[in-house]
């Protein structure tokens, strides 16, 4: 329920909203009705440009002869007084607030590409703005009306014309608009692809059929001329279509001297229309079907919006708010016939085809929007009655950030929600939203496909990467083209360095179930370091170096180590290791992340240890040279930095080396037994990130899967990632399960 | 993609195949259903997401089964197909549409697979005859093409192209083709018409739309071979300065992440499953026929499944912090991935494809200039993610979230005027509000060139002045006759009281020591 905020003037509302209600002669032009099957596929159609011509010869400055009343006198303070004459606005007035109008709706729905041109018309003709982009809004088009005032009555009506203005339509729709000239420049060769057409509103008295022929042969000529100067000319462009619409306003009480005419086409190049308004409420109504016919519009008419009066807290009436949009929210409407089903009313503004939605009232937890809609068209909005009460008070409900679902009526009265009305960024959209069955109902569930049986992914870090690598608008400016990449590529750069080491599985990984390791790992993938970084970093190798020497736990995984799993100081070890693989993918960063490779280096190398590590190590090294080879064969498609660079950091960290793979050893025992089916397993991360893709990886150990065709052993039947846990009690002794999905240590 | 497939089951059909090698009599039905078997194979094998219907026509036509995916149903009617009297195309086609919208409505892309021997029928009712009329027809009883949805027409002859261009048959096809926006194809058979050049026919049809889209996500270094299902169609921009069709990269890399409240149910073009797959080097582009060992497969499945899988992490994820993935799917082209779960509460992850272009979303801005947040000199989130950085807010405000003014209506005339009055009644506690609704009345009225409305309110300023009671504040009376000064020499034009971005202020009184200054 809306509640109208600061309501005071409810009375006075309450007493205008019955209105006099007008019977309108204009009629829906049959375009209306005929809705395209396609949308508009062109962006330089002839609504790409609208030169407005506004008649600014002392004629317009005659009363239009709708009075209104502004002195409302209410009945305590009224006796006795003399109200205030009512006041009559003039053509010019009538011309100038209908044009802005057609602007205010235009610019609500299209803020962008469709652009206007305001052109006065007296002795001369007066530009009030350009066809750039940023000269495009109503208040810069008041601001400059203003300055032009209203028509001199005393000025020579001989040398006053709409001519001038037309002509400079003409001109105007020559020059080039931004929009034009970025399509010229990017297509180059076929730059002649980019159309240039446009349509010219011409607001004015004119004196008889005469008069309006004089006027089209007038702009006909004049393009032709035009085109004739543009065809040499690098900043202009020939007009390939151009369609004039007069609008011949007359006073109130008066007969029109001049008759209304539908489209014609007066050449090839030109077409041309004629309506005939009455200055007032009937001039406005056709610019507001000329808006909507000019840019395929469309009007909704949301239904039994509950609003509350604050002077009546305890009641509530409905109200209508009308609103206009791309006419493309309703092709579900008019595909489906619809339309009239759907209801079209025909209130105070006349015979007005409008499609009327339900408000449903939003659940008051759906503040957020945290719903993910499957929305197929989303399409700005501009109320018909912007100042109106129920419109702000609808608009206001909105831009709070509340969205509103709204139901087609149906005859068969089933429910159907079939759009949303929803603002983003203080804009308003009439959101379209999938009412029929889907084509993808139904589908396997993810847990039922490729790695769906794996329980213990790193769901919970993962996520916490994808909120360290959310997205942010930059600014644009001059000194991020500067720096090279746009913003986008850098997120995947991001993206890029802060995977190079990533386990998928709790199981697979030690050190990210480790929090003391969590500040060096937050900071190593940063693009550089700071000296403070990089001490934070050491800091961290040295806590580890502490925990170490306390002899302190270590959440290795149990999951297929046989025995009581690995001793602490093998522990120890597969951590290192795990830490220097991390660290290692980073290296060519920085010196600085170097140096923190080095402290790891320098730091883990204890004298007792070192002997057997050699040992091992020797061992190891031959291993490790072969599959060294392997890989790059198997890479060869990757680039030859990347390799290079790994093999520099391979290089760097070679005497450490033999010990680094020991990753994917882990975390069983030191000495190597049943190897096959150890290799198989996806521990390569490390050095994956090089010259072994997942992909790779993957299939070879599909490969050997399938090459080992034999009675299977129970434990592995029943084992989760090719490790059956063993002594599954023990498990509880220690304190630790590691099958969740968590940290262990967190 | 749902598909119908609209088999003719008229008497031509049954016409035998004259085969040299072979001594068993074929019909053309035969081939058809051959060829048809072959598809809805293929379709269950490597495409069964697909929703399929089958339509057999003859002068009348039937739904024989509604769409589904249960594609031993669809090969039972086939194999059960009678045979009927004369061919009678459109009210097919009109049966087509009717089943097609009934289900799907009018947004969904359909494929409709049309298998006929070619022989359209004679007199009234045959493809030539309502081709003839398509003019001046009344309007409930046009034709059914184009239909109302997006459609796909894919005309499989049993018969080869010499053969239809000897009569008009080609001719009338390829118009039906035109007729439904040219979207779609026609294939004919092969040389002789035998088994083999059926299933060549039809071989086509599948690699041309019923091949599985293969596709790598990657994020990082982290990547899956996925599916991606249904087949993303290619996309017309404009029809006039970019006429080639876009299609989506078999690359889908991911450029960041955003909150669902933030990207905040945007537009789409189509939905599409990913589904993750197991690239399987040995079995892949093996035509029909060579049907794996099931227990093979199972077991191939098992094994896949217990393989970790960066989808099923990343949806994991996306699903539990409400996030979803921004892709690239093309050179100014992307997509988002997120969580779709369905009534059963099985989810699945799913890519939504926007519109083509650099900036599909106003308020995320151009994707291009969407960084990292490391790049932001503080975070945009917030330390506590309490802040967001989206949506981003138009340079110029919309006139509902903007206080404009608009006197096309007396009424809208009037309430500002009476706004005036009565803040005008409670000076000086108003003066502010006073003094900001006049100047938003004198604004328009200047711009309207409305200069007597101005004399007029000046007037009733001037009045309210006089009316005001003897317990009123000494400065009411000033600052209304100040107004109303004002507002009259705006309503001369001259340029020194009617410059627009003037603003009338109120006047300056100080009654703090008692005494009436400012005069």
């Amino acid at each position: 329920m809306i509640v109208i905020g600061k309501c005071y003037y409810f009375i006075c509302w309450l007493l205008l909203t019955s209105g006099p209600v007008g019977v309108l002669e204009e009629i829906w032009s049959p375009e209306k009705n005929s809705h395209r099957a396609e949308p508009e596929m062109k962006m330089f159609s002839v609504s790409h440009k609208t030169a407005f011509v506004v008649d600014h010869c002392p004629y317009m400055a005659e009363s239009s002869r709708q009075q209104v009343e502004c002195d409302v006198l209410t009945k305590s303070r009224g006796q006795g007084m003399i109200p205030l004459a009512p006041v009559s606005k003039s053509l010019w007035t009538c011309a100038v607030e209908c044009s802005m109008e057609y602007c205010r709706i235009l610019y609500d729905v299209y803020p962008l590409k469709k652009l206007i041109n305001y052109i006065v018309s007296d002795s001369e003709f007066h530009i009030l703005n350009s066809w750039r982009q940023e000269d495009q809004s109503t208040h810069e088009l008041m601001s400059a009306l203003a300055a032009v005032g209203p028509p001199n009555p005393q000025e020579d009506p001989e040398c006053c014309s709409v001519l001038h203005g037309l002509v400079a339509a003409v001109e105007s729709l020559c020059k080039i608009t931004e929009y034009q000239h970025e399509a010229r420049t990017t297509l180059m060769d076929t730059a002649d692809r980019v159309a240039n057409r446009g349509r010219i509103i011409c607001l004015t008295n004119a004196k008889s059929d005469t008069h309006v022929r004089m006027l089209e042969d007038c702009v006909q000529e004049t393009i032709l001329e035009q085109n004739k100067m543009a065809a040499g000319s690098d900043r202009l462009m020939s007009i390939q279509q151009c369609e004039l619409v007069l609008v011949h306003i007359f006073p109130q009480g008066e007969d029109t001297l001049v008759s209304d005419r539908p489209k014609k086409e007066v050449s090839s190049l030109l077409t041309s229309e004629v309506h005939s308004v009455r200055a007032g409420r009937h001039l406005a109504t056709k610019l507001n079907i000329l808006v909507q016919q000019h840019f395929d519009l469309a009007s909704t008419t949301i239904t039994n919006i509950p609003m509350k009066e604050e002077q009546h807290a305890n009641t509530s009436a409905n109200y209508d708010v009308e609103l206009l949009h791309h006419r493309d929210a309703h092709l579900e409407f008019f595909k489906s016939g619809d339309l009239h089903m759907a209801g079209s009313t025909s209130r105070d503004s006349g015979l007005k085809e409008t499609v009327t939605l339900k408000w449903c009232t939003p659940r008051t937890n759906s503040v957020g929007g945290s719903e993910l809609h499957y929305c197929t068209g989303a399409y700005r909005i501009s109320p018909t009655d912007v100042n109106s009460r129920p419109s702000s008070c609808l608009t206001n409900f909105l831009l709070n950030g509340r969205s509103v679902l709204l139901e087609q009526p149906r005859k068969s009265g089933s429910k159907v929600i079939s759009h949303m009305l929803s603002s983003h960024g203080g804009e308003i959209f009439l959101h379209v939203l999938n009412s029929t069955r889907s084509t993808l109902e139904d589908p396997p569930s993810i847990s039922e496909g490729c790695g769906g049986r794996v329980t213990d992914y790193r769901i919970t870090d993962f996520g916490e990467f994808m909120r360290e690598n959310r997205l942010t608008p930059v600014p644009e400016s001059p000194d991020t083209e500067a720096s090279g990449k746009p913003p986008a590529e850098r997120a995947k750069a991001q993206l890029e360095r802060y995977t190079r080491y990533w386990p998928m599985i709790i199981s697979q990984t030690t050190i990210f179930n480790m929090q003391a390791v969590v500040p060096l790992a937050n900071l190593i993938v940063k693009e550089s370091l700071s000296e403070e970084d990089l001490l934070t970093c050491q800091k961290t190798v040295y806590n580890l170096v502490d925990m170490e020497r306390k002899n302190d736990p270590l959440p290795i995984s149990t999951v297929g180590s046989r025995g009581k799993g690995p001793k602490r100081d093998e522990q120890y070890r597969i951590m290192w290791n795990e830490l220097e693989t991390l660290v290692k993918t980073h290296v060519a960063g920085s010196e600085r992340h170097q140096r923190v490779l080095d402290c790891i280096i320098a730091c883990r190398s204890k004298p007792p240890e070192e002997e057997e590590r050699k040992k091992r190590g020797r061992k190891r090294e031959d291993k490790e040279d072969k599959a060294e080879k392997s890989i790059n064969k198997d890479s060869e498609d990757k680039s030859w930095q990347e390799s290079e660079r790994l093999k520099g950091a391979l290089e760097r960290g070679k005497e450490e080396q033999g010990e680094s793979e020991v990753i994917k050893d882990s975390p069983d025992s030191p000495e190597p037994l049943n190897k096959k089916p150890r290799l198989d397993e996806i521990q390569l991360p490390e050095k994956a990130k090089g010259p072994v893709s997942l992909l790779t990886m993957w299939t070879n150990r599909i490969t050997v899967a399938n090459s080992r065709k034999h009675q299977e052993f129970a434990g592995r039947i029943s084992s989760v990632n090719n490790k059956a846990e063993l002594y599954q009690h023990l498990k509880d002794e220690n304190g630790m399960d590691l099958h969740e999905n968590g940290k262990a240590t967190r | 993609m749902p598909t119908v497939v609209l088999m003719d089951a008229s008497l031509s059909m049954t016409r035998p195949v004259s085969l040299e090698q072979c001594s068993e009599e074929l019909q053309r039905k035969n081939l058809a259903v051959a060829g048809l078997t072959m598809l809805f194979e293929h379709m269950a094998n490597n495409y069964r997401l697909e929703f399929t219907s089958l339509v057999a026509f003859s002068s009348l036509w039937e739904l024989l089964v509604p769409f589904t995916r249960d594609y031993n149903t669809l090969q039972e009617a086939l194999s059960n197909l009678e045979d009927y009297d004369k061919t009678c195309l459109e009210s097919a086609l009109h049966g087509v549409s009717n089943v097609v919208q009934q289900e799907w409505g009018h947004a969904c892309p359909t494929q409709v697979v049309l298998v006929t021997d070619g022989s359209l029928g004679i007199g009234k009712g045959s493809l030539r005859h309502s081709l003839q009329t398509l003019k001046g027809r009344p309007e409930d009883k046009k034709f059914p093409l184009p239909f109302p949805f997006p459609a796909k027409l894919f005309i499989m002859c049993i018969a080869n192209a010499e053969e239809l261009q000897m009569t008009d048959t080609m001719h009338n096809l390829e118009q039906l083709l035109q007729l439904n926006g040219g979207d779609g194809q026609i294939f004919t058979m092969e040389g002789q018409l035998c088994l083999k050049s059926v299933q060549s026919m039809f071989g086509r049809l599948i690699d041309e739309v019923y091949s599985p889209f293969p596709a790598v996500l990657r994020c990082g270094n982290l990547a899956s071979d996925v599916q991606v299902f249904p087949r993303p169609e290619p996309v017309f921009l404009d029809e006039e300065i970019d006429p080639m069709p876009r299609h989506i990269l078999t690359d889908l890399e991911i450029v960041g992440f955003i909150e669902i409240g933030d990207i905040s149910s945007p537009p789409v073009m189509s939905r599409h499953l990913v589904l993750p797959i197991v690239v399987n080097k040995e079995v892949d582009d093996v035509g029909p026929g060579t049907t794996e060992e099931p227990e093979e497969e199972t077991s191939a499945n098992q094994q896949a499944g217990k393989v970790p899988n960066f989808c099923v992490l990343l949806h994991g994820s996306l699903k539990v912090e409400g996030m979803v993935a921004l892709v690239q799917l093309g050179p100014e082209w992307y997509g988002m991935l997120y969580s779709q779960a369905d009534s059963k509460k099985k989810s699945n992850l799913m890519m939504s494809l926007f519109e083509p272009g650099p900036e599909p979303l106003p308020w995320l801005g151009k994707v291009s200039q969407l960084g990292p947040i490391s790049d932001a000199a503080e975070n945009p989130y917030g330390e506590d993610d309490s802040k967001s950085p989206f949506p981003l807010q138009p340079k110029i405000k919309r006139s509902y979230a903007q206080n404009v003014t608009v006197w096309i209506k007396a009424s809208g005339l009037q309430t500002d005027v009476q706004k005036i009055l009565r803040n005008a009644r409670k000076l000086p506690e108003k003066t502010q509000t006073f003094y900001k609704e006049l100047n938003r009345l004198r604004k328009a009225a200047l711009a309207f060139g409305f200069w007597e409305l101005l004399k007029g309110v000046a007037e009733l300023l001037e009045r309210e002045c006089t009316l005001l009671p003897d317990t009123a504040h000494p400065d009411a009376a000033f600052q209304l006759s100040h107004a109303a000064k004002q507002l009259k020499l705006a309503s001369t034009g001259d340029s020194q009281y009617a410059a627009f971005d003037q603003n009338i202020n109120p006047m300056h009184t100080d009654f703090s020591g008692g005494g009436a200054a400012g005069m």
